[in-house]
């Protein structure tokens, strides 16, 4: 027993998970009823009993680098079920967005993007720093036809752009590396560059979304925003990268097929963020299960996909009173969608994908099989 | 008594269907030459029962027989008083229902069972009901939150009451506690004791005597009149009682017991001494004084542990949710750990576990305790494995408390007669070797010495046998409050563990039951199962042979014995059972209604016939308790089975004398089967062991048969719960198949 974890509650994290979305945190009394109903929680990782029951005790460092909180697909099947009314979903939603504050890089960052009263901050400040691009030397022309570099220079735009890039990146690698550490300190072992494959698959064809009990709306609500994002960013980049070298110059027109599949990426981003609107709003567990960091996000992605057909709608109406004014905030929602990737919700993507890797060769031993792993507590508990 | 037979056949509920009721007349009319033998499509109809009631009133008949329904049935319509003779035949249940209609051998079975009830009632007398003085005042024993309730509820029921208390104060365990649980929505915070009122409520009761500082030192006597010697330091006196409420409450388990590493650190303490120290004030760390930051509960200490006490005591949940309440009151930041097996908070005491298990800093985990370790802080480290953590854990706290149970405060007269009986022989000194044995007794069981508590002169010894886990209750599932002696009654924690509220409850159970038992000795009646019955056993002492089996074997300590072993009988303490006159090997205790001779005449009135192949003969002794309602369950069901068996109820299977088994097998019956009640541990015998007994006599029988050249296998015991009706026909048509592979009885035809 000398090795025997000696435990020391961490209240901090107790009052996060329950002034998050894990209000009723503390209901739980451990009946392994949501990890039975899970149709992805497995015996070895019985989730989110466990999980549950590790924040009720205010285990920080044995949640931190538990990939279950990641394996977790959210889709509330635990929260209908449970009888004591713990909402284990949301408390799983308020250990994750306590565990991103707690990997981000720099700290401070992960701890003011994290709250509520700091939701406008970020934009603010994107805002501020695209007005100083625009407005500094003033170069506004009234030549015809009307395009966006006339109000963001180009030069002045994409260096700020890469330069956050370069910030994002290091960041999420930073988190990443932490994560990573945590997780192999939790004893998940698995190889995950080799695994990243498969599991890119997985995601790309949303099994586990599949298997959850769900639906069919959260499952092409989230693959429609993953997907069309995807697109757009590669456009986006692309575009970067082609106009600073020389080789593209924007606005591409209209019916160029890049500009085509931007314009379909972004039909399809904006679709999807409307189903999983929609998919909150109208299921009750759902809606009450969500917590300001799901509707912040969210609103965030949907936004930023809805002004920017907006500002292209009136470029190409050459509509010199709104487009600007809308494109501006495009490009502050935009810039916000960036400087929060690593310390909002947003970081799902690298962290589910990195615990998915690290685990996955559980999956594939026999008797495993994530299909048919429902109900495996109810004899193992 | 000149017995004028009147006989009344039915014909109503498909049994003039069934039956041809003419025939059957015949048989008592002419067969049995009865004054009376009358049909009626519908006996228990106002007609019917005004038929047998002219009859009685005429003086035609003074001893009726109704070949019906079951007796269980229409008891009201055919109760011509508690004294007049009746002997129903079950020809509902028992033929018509269960066998196929107009049928030669159902014909033959109904007729069997007429001739059978005729003779039964031929031989009954009518009971003469005991009529001593008895006394209406009730002792109450022990005076916790039990007997103060119990105490109460008797006076208001208009009953004397004496108060027996062996601390100089009343209040017992309860008395000393500040905090009870919640009884009032919401249910989610501990209550003020209010203990106190009560105790003032039977001081100032001017039917309660209240005898503090004292004890039972003799209870001599029987129910309605039990002559008790109360001694307070040197005065003795002697009261007469009519009934005993034992509330003698229990004792924590002894925590040196306890197997948990480290359970003896200065800063472990159990719940018990816990309480203690919160009435006295408040809570500090018991090595320095220090106060407490955190704290754990260790929830089943030494509880649900066959090695400790094997069951649950149903309080200590609780008592820990208060005790983390208490502690959180004393110190807001306090963070309190509870480390559990199971939560056992029934019923509205589930709203208090939720409201305390909500507190951010209330941390409850399913998990076991393995051991607990002083570091160099001076803080307990201890360690749990077998959480759903997943792995093994330790916590560091300022203090441990251990959730000792409840063990209940009864004597053990088994042990505290065996030590008395080893003394004896040690004192006679007659031989080495039983000196020696004697010996060994007395030092295994010298810690028995003075835990009497009753005291009973009763030759089975001196206080309530218990059963399961020290508790003196006998029949829990069907007779709470109920033990082996009659006319005592156990209520509160010594009956089984209980909190505060249950146990006042229970004492207005038991005050009730021993009111019942009183006012039933005054009309000279049983008590349960047998509530009501006038008959009692009577002894032809001239013939006793002092073997003491009966003394022995009565379940419920009824007789004593003289020098020489004669049995002396205690009519109010006897439940009717029989249990005496099945083992009496002598054959001299009989009921007026009930004795070996009538059943023996039942025996020899089932016609045998010559012929085996068609129609064996099985008969069947039946508890009336649960095995023959399970066969009337049969014939409601309309389950058929063989109906070459004839069924003889019993007042219980002890009371089977084993002279029937010869008597039928010499008369050229093929098979004996024995339906009696579950024995074990788990018994459901209403008598205890009644079909324990017999089936031990069973035992000494089959030896007999082999060497008769007789099977063994025509003589049978089934264990029959009263909801097992659907095996009854599988059960008969089995042992029927069975002694018809074994062949006829070679006695037939003698």
């Amino acid at each position: 027993m000398a090795d025997a974890l000696m435990l020391r509650p961490d209240r901090e994290l107790i009052r996060e998970v329950t002034q998050n979305s894990g209000g009723e945190l503390k209901k739980c009394f451990q009946c392994a009823t949501c990890s039975s109903v899970c149709s992805l929680s497995t015996e070895a990782r019985p989730f989110p009993r466990q999980q549950v029951l590790k924040a009720q005790w205010g285990m920080t460092d044995q949640l931190i680098g538990d990939p279950s909180i990641w394996l977790c697909h959210d889709c509330g099947d635990c929260t209908a079920r449970c009888p004591r009314g713990a909402r284990p979903s949301a408390v799983m939603d308020a250990i994750r967005m306590a565990t991103i504050r707690r990997l981000a890089f720099p700290r401070f960052m992960g701890n003011m993007v994290g709250r509520q009263e700091n939701g406008a901050i970020m934009f603010v400040l994107s805002a501020l720093i695209l007005l100083a691009i625009a407005i500094l030397p003033a170069i506004r022309s009234e030549v015809r036809p009307l395009v966006f570099a006339q109000m963001f220079p180009k030069d002045r735009l994409e260096p700020l752009f890469f330069a956050v890039s370069a910030y994002v990146v290091l960041a999420l690698t930073i988190g990443a590396l932490r994560f990573v550490k945590a997780l192999r300190a939790s004893g998940a072992d698995g190889p995950i560059l080799p695994a990243l494959v498969p599991v890119l698959i997985e995601i790309i064809r949303h099994r586990r979304f599949a298997s959850c009990g769900a639906g069919h709306v959260r499952r092409w609500g989230h693959l429609l925003v993953l997907s069309g994002f995807l697109g757009l960013a590669l456009m986006g980049t692309t575009v970067g990268i082609g106009s600073l070298l020389g080789l593209m110059d924007t606005p591409i027109p209209t019916l160029n097929p890049l500009k085509i599949f931007a314009n379909l990426c972004a039909l399809l981003l904006v679709i999807g963020v409307s189903l999983l609107f929609w998919n909150r709003i109208t299921n009750p567990e759902k809606r009450a299960g969500s917590s300001y960091c799901d509707w912040y996000f969210l609103a965030l992605v949907g936004s930023v996909g809805l002004t920017g057909f907006l500002s292209e709608m009136l470029r190409l109406a050459q509509n010199p009173d709104w487009m600007f004014s809308v494109y501006y905030i495009h490009l502050s929602l935009v810039l916000t969608l960036f400087l929060c990737t690593p310390y909002s919700k947003f970081v799902h993507f690298l962290y589910r994908t990195l615990a998915m890797a690290a685990t996955w060769r559980e999956n594939q031993s026999p008797g495993q099989a994530l299909v048919g792993a429902r109900g495996s507590e109810i004899t193992s508990a | 008594m000149d017995k004028r037979l009147g006989v009344y056949i039915c014909g109503g509920c498909s049994i003039g269907e069934s039956l041809d009721v003419d025939r059957l007349a015949k048989v008592a009319a002419t067969g049995h030459k009865v004054p009376v033998c009358r049909t009626h499509a519908c006996l228990c109809g106002e007609e019917g029962v005004a038929q047998i009631r002219g009859d009685l009133t005429g003086g035609a008949v003074n001893a009726i027989v109704i070949a019906a329904c079951s007796p269980r049935a229409k008891m009201e319509c055919f109760n011509f008083g508690s004294t007049q003779i009746v002997e129903r035949v079950n020809l509902r249940e028992h033929v018509a229902w269960s066998h196929p209609p107009k049928d030669e051998d159902s014909q033959a079975l109904a007729e069997d069972y007429l001739r059978m009830g005729m003779a039964k009632a031929e031989k009954m007398e009518p009971p003469e009901p005991l009529s001593e003085t008895i006394s209406r005042a009730i002792l109450v024993v022990g005076g916790g939150v039990t007997g103060i309730n119990a105490a109460l509820e008797g006076a208001k029921a208009g009953h004397d009451v004496l108060l027996v208390e062996k601390e100089p104060q009343l209040g017992g365990f309860l008395g000393g506690l500040k905090k009870v649980f919640p009884t009032h929505p919401p249910y989610t915070e501990a209550e003020d004791n209010q203990l106190a009122e009560k105790i003032s409520a039977v001081s100032a009761h001017p039917r309660i005597k209240v005898f503090c500082s004292t004890q039972v030192t003799r209870t001599e006597g029987q129910p309605g009149m039990f002559d008790v010697t109360l001694r307070n330091g040197n005065d003795a006196e002697t009261h007469r009682v009519g009934a005993i409420v034992m509330a003698t409450g229990w004792k924590p388990y002894d925590r040196a017991r306890l197997t948990l590493p480290g359970c003896d650190l200065p800063d472990v303490v159990t719940n018990v001494e816990f309480e203690r120290m919160a009435a006295a004030g408040s809570v500090a760390r018991p090595s320095d004084g220090q106060p407490v930051k955190s704290a754990l509960f260790v929830q089943c200490a030494g509880s649900r542990d066959p090695k400790h006490l094997s069951y649950c005591s149903s309080v200590c949940c609780m008592s820990t949710l208060k005790e983390a309440e208490w502690l959180r009151a004393q110190n807001p930041e306090v963070e309190i750990f509870i480390i559990y097996r199971d939560m056992v908070t029934p019923g509205t005491y589930e709203s208090y576990y939720q409201s305390l298990q909500n507190h951010a800093l209330n941390f409850l985990m399913k998990g076991s305790v393995t051991s607990l370790e002083r570091d160099a802080n001076g803080k307990v480290v201890v360690s749990v494995d077998g959480s759903l953590i997943g792995s093994p854990i330790r916590v560091a706290v300022d203090m441990v408390v251990l959730a000792t149970g409840m063990v209940p405060n009864s004597a053990d007269n088994d042990a505290i007669r065996t030590l008395r009986d080893a003394r004896r022989t040690v004192e006679r000194n007659e031989s080495e070797t039983q000196r020696a044995e004697a010996e060994k007794i007395v030092t295994l069981l010298q810690d028995r010495d003075g835990t009497e508590i009753l005291n009973l002169s009763y030759r089975q010894g001196p206080d309530l046998p218990v059963l399961q886990n020290g508790f003196p209750n006998s029949h829990f599932v069907c007779f709470p409050y109920e033990t082996q002696r009659t006319g005592i009654y156990a209520a509160g924690a010594v009956r089984s563990p209980m909190d505060s509220a249950m146990a006042a409850e229970d004492a207005c159970g038991a005050m009730l039951k021993a009111i019942q038992s009183v006012q039933l000795a005054t009309n000279g009646q049983a008590v349960h199962p047998r509530a009501g019955d006038l008959s009692y056993p009577n002894f032809a002492l001239q013939r006793c042979t002092m073997c003491k089996r009966c003394t022995v074997e009565c379940p419920f300590g009824a007789l004593d014995e003289d020098e020489k072993g004669t049995p002396k009988f205690n009519p109010y303490r006897c439940r009717r059972c029989g249990i005496c006159m099945g083992a009496c090997p002598e054959r001299i205790i009989s009921f007026k209604n009930y004795s070996v001779d009538m059943i023996a005449s039942m025996v020899k009135a089932i016609e045998v016939p010559d012929e085996f192949e068609d129609k064996p003969r099985i008969l069947i002794f039946a508890c009336e308790n649960d095995a023959y309602p399970a066969l009337d369950q049969a014939g409601m069901m309309r389950a058929t089975y063989d109906a070459s068996v004839r069924v003889i109820p019993l007042r219980c299977l002890g009371s089977m004398n084993i002279v029937w088994i010869a008597d039928a097998l010499s008369r050229g019956i093929d098979g004996v089967m024995l339906m009696g009640c579950k024995f074990g541990d788990d018994y459901q015998c209403h008598f205890i062991r009644g079909s324990e007994l017999a089936n031990r006599r069973l035992e000494n029988v089959k030896d007999t048969l082999e060497r008769l050249q007789l099977e063994s296998g025509r003589i049978e015991l089934v264990q029959l719960g009263i909801d097992e009706g659907d095996r009854v026909p599988r059960i008969i048509d089995d042992f029927v198949a069975r002694v018809r592979e074994l062949g006829p009885n070679p006695y037939k035809g003698f």
